[in-house]
Formats: C-alpha cells, sequence, structure tokens
C-alpha cells in the first residue's frame, strides 16, 4: 500500500490519505500507539500506585477502625446495661424474697396471738361452765334438802292431825327417805 | 467513503513526532489515551482529596472502584494476589476509561486497537510468567502438569500448553473485537439514520428506526464496556492466581 499511495497521492491523498487497509491493521501506526500507551499506562499506574491506591486505602481501613471501635463501644455499653439489668433483677428477686419472709413472719405471729386469744377465750368458757355447773347443782342440792324438809313438816303435820301424837323429827326424816328413796 | 464505520478507527497524527527513527507522533488516540488517563487522575485526585470518613459520591465510587477490583482479586488469588493490587486496578480503571469515554460521540476508542490490547495482555502475560518463575523456579512448569495417570497427563499437558500460548490472543482479541464490533455497528446504524433521512419521503420517517436501535445499542455499550474491563481484569487476575498458587486451590 505505501508504495501505490505516492502514485495516486496528488488526487486522493487529501481526503482518503491513509484510508485503504483496516485501520487496526496498519502497523506504521504501532510505533506511535505504544509509545503514548506506555507513557499514559505509566502515568495512571503510578497515580493509582502511588496517590489514589494508599489513599483510599486509608480511607477504608480508617473508617473500618472507627467502626469496628464505634461497635466495640456500643457492645461494652450493651454488656453495662445487660449487668445493670442483672443487678436490678438480683435486688428485685432478693426483695421479694425479703417481703415473703417479713410477711410469712407477720402471719405467724398473728396466728399465734389469735391461737392465744382463742385458747384464752376458750379458758374462760371453760371456767364460767364449770362455775355455773357449780353452781346448779348446789341449787340443785339446796332445793332438793328444802322439799325433803318441806315433805318432813308435812308429814309431821299429818300425823299430828291424824293422830294427835307427836313425831319426832327424825322419825319423820326416815320415813321421808324411805318415800323417796324407794 | 467518509461515512465508512471503519473511518472511526483510522489514527490520525496531530503533533507529528519522531524518536530514533520512528514515527510515535502524537495522535488522536494518544489524545483520547491522555484524556482518559488524565480524566481517571482527576477523578482519583477529587474523589480523595479530603479523605473523608463518610464519603462524598465521588469518593464513594473510587471505594467502590477500589474494593471491587480489591474484592476481585482476594477471590482470586487470596491476600498473595494483594501485591498485584496498583497493577490489576489499573489494567481495570485504563480499560474501563477508554471503553467509556469511547462511547462519547466524537472521541477515539483506544482499546479498539488491537496493538493497545495486545500490548496490555502481553505485559499481563509477561507479569505472570516473570510472577511465575520467581515463585517457583522451574517448578512454573507444573502449571501444565495435571494429578493423572501419565496416558492422560501428557496430553492434557500439551493441551495446557497450547492453552497457556492461546491467551494472549484470546484475552487481547476479546477487548479489541468487542470494541470494534460496538462502534462499527453504531457506525452502521447511524448511517442508515442519514442516508434514510436524506432519501425524502416515507424513508425519512423511516429513520426513526435505526435510530431508536441506535438508543439500545448504545446502552448495550455501556454494558459491554463495562464488561470487557471487567473480563479482562478477572482473568488476569486469574492468571496471576495460577502463577502464584499453580493448581494448588484450584
Amino acid at each position: 500500500m505505501a508504495d501505490a499511495a505516492p502514485a495516486t497521492a496528488g488526487t486522493v491523498a487529501p481526503s482518503q490519505p491513509e484510508n485503504p487497509g483496516f485501520p487496526p491493521f496498519k502497523y506504521e501506526t504501532f510505533p506511535s500507539q505504544l509509545f503514548w500507551l506506555t507513557i499514559t499506562f505509566a502515568f495512571l499506574f503510578v497515580v493509582l500506585w502511588r496517590l489514589a491506591g494508599p489513599r483510599i486505602q486509608s480511607v477504608i481501613a480508617a473508617r473500618r477502625d472507627q467502626i469496628n471501635n464505634d461497635i466495640r463501644i456500643a457492645d461494652q455499653f450493651r454488656k453495662d446495661a445487660e449487668s445493670a439489668s442483672a443487678a436490678y433483677e438480683t435486688a428485685l428477686a432478693g426483695a421479694r424474697a425479703r417481703a415473703q419472709k417479713l410477711a410469712e413472719e407477720n402471719r405467724k405471729v398473728i396466728d399465734d396471738r389469735i391461737n392465744q386469744a382463742k385458747a384464752n377465750a376458750d379458758a374462760d368458757a371453760q371456767k364460767s361452765l364449770a362455775a355455773a355447773e357449780a353452781q346448779i347443782a348446789r341449787m340443785r342440792e339446796e332445793a332438793r334438802v328444802h322439799v325433803l324438809r318441806a315433805a318432813q313438816d308435812a308429814a309431821i303435820e299429818i300425823v299430828t292431825r291424824l293422830i294427835g301424837a307427836p313425831v319426832a323429827e327424825t322419825e319423820a326424816a326416815d320415813a321421808v327417805r324411805m318415800t323417796t328413796e324407794r | 467513503m467518509a461515512a465508512s464505520p471503519m473511518e472511526q478507527f483510522t489514527i490520525k497524527p496531530i503533533i507529528p513526532l519522531h524518536l530514533g527513527g520512528y514515527d510515535v507522533s502524537f495522535t488522536n488516540q494518544s489524545l483520547w489515551m491522555c484524556i482518559v488517563v488524565g480524566g481517571l487522575s482527576l477523578f482519583m485526585a477529587i474523589a480523595v482529596w479530603n479523605r473523608r470518613l463518610v464519603p462524598s459520591r465521588l469518593q464513594s465510587m473510587a471505594e467502590m472502584s477500589y474494593e471491587f477490583v480489591a474484592g476481585m482479586l482476594n477471590m482470586t488469588s487470596g491476600e498473595d494476589g494483594l501485591k498485584f493490587f496498583p497493577f490489576i486496578f489499573t489494567i481495570f480503571l485504563f480499560i474501563l476509561g477508554s471503553n467509556f469515554f469511547g462511547l462519547i460521540p466524537g472521541a477515539y476508542t483506544a482499546t479498539a486497537q488491537l496493538c493497545v490490547t495486545l500490548a496490555l495482555t502481553m505485559l499481563v502475560i509477561f507479569t505472570v510468567i516473570v510472577t511465575g518463575f520467581i515463585r517457583h523456579g522451574l517448578g512454573f512448569f507444573k502449571l501444565f502438569v495435571i494429578k493423572a495417570p501419565l496416558f492422560i497427563a501428557v496430553p492434557m499437558a500439551l493441551l495446557e500448553f497450547i492453552s497457556f500460548c492461546a491467551r494472549p490472543m484470546s484475552l487481547s482479541m476479546r477487548l479489541f473485537a468487542n470494541m470494534l464490533a460496538g462502534h462499527t455497528m453504531l457506525a452502521v446504524m447511524a448511517g442508515f439514520v442519514v442516508a434514510l433521512a436524506g432519501a425524502g419521503g416515507v424513508l425519512s420517517a423511516l429513520s426513526i428506526a435505526p435510530m431508536l436501535l441506535i438508543i439500545g445499542l448504545a446502552a448495550l455499550e455501556f454494558l459491554v464496556a463495562f464488561l470487557q474491563a471487567y473480563v479482562f481484569a478477572i482473568l488476569s487476575c486469574i492468571y496471576l492466581s495460577e502463577a502464584i498458587h499453580l493448581h494448588d486451590n484450584h
């Protein structure tokens, strides 16, 4: 192609100077391509290697550290909160147990007092009952004596009226006893 | 002839320059490579200027690209591979930048030149070979050996060797051809638009069809631009990983 070009260069060159041929396979452009590729690639490599890479890495690392640190602190707070909560639970349980114990003791004391009072009242009632029963027995005895005496007097009066003879009190008493014990 | 879809790949000298008998003129391609690299450097410089703990959008993008490449390298070759981070990072960003900047209408796509992609590939392969020999000496040849009976291992070694030798070609061709084909397709479609619009009548109205197609293709090209940069970078990582670990962890 290079040989053919000069022959027609006069007329065709301005509009299509290097058109014949597939552009990617035009070897005469390769030195320039490689030269500028090397320069630009090397420049970008140095920029990324020395400048951008380390800076990005440092900022990512700093952020990761910050995040890890924050997570650690938050973790610490959580643990503190958990231990505080546990302490509260323990205190609550202790207080509850103490309250239960106090209530139990109180109830026992009250029960004791009630039992005591009941026992006292029972004893008083028993005493009153016994006294009343004794009173009743005594009164019954007195009444019986009075009845016997009345019967005896009546027997003496009756015999005296019937036969006009005096009756000794002992005889009358025997007679009454005989009658009542029969 | 001006509307040839291949014309966009023509390299035109801007400042003629000769060095040691070679024509190293500053061309439209050189210009765009400078723009890409300058743009990337500027982007990086601005992005990480303040090193804020809560990143700005730019800084976030820079960090994302960093972590993307670091993750890629870490995934393929582990801690040992992080030494090569600046290299892979540069390759990835250079290709990504070239591909994306190339999508600007009128821009020159440096990666649509086989020379550029082949040079990048050779750089990778060279790094792989040098790393391999430095790390393992002649043991690097174990890369071609698999644990199998001899009658399988020998032909497999041959295949592995051929595959190793084919890598530079496949790696450079993949990127080059993708960029070339994409841009050619866009140019062809654009040519249709112009031709139809100029034809007059109903055909002019029809020119909307290739126009819509161009929009779709341009979106696809954005995907391809990223994907090819990613593919190139991750294959480089994998090749490097093989050189570092041989077949130990694969």
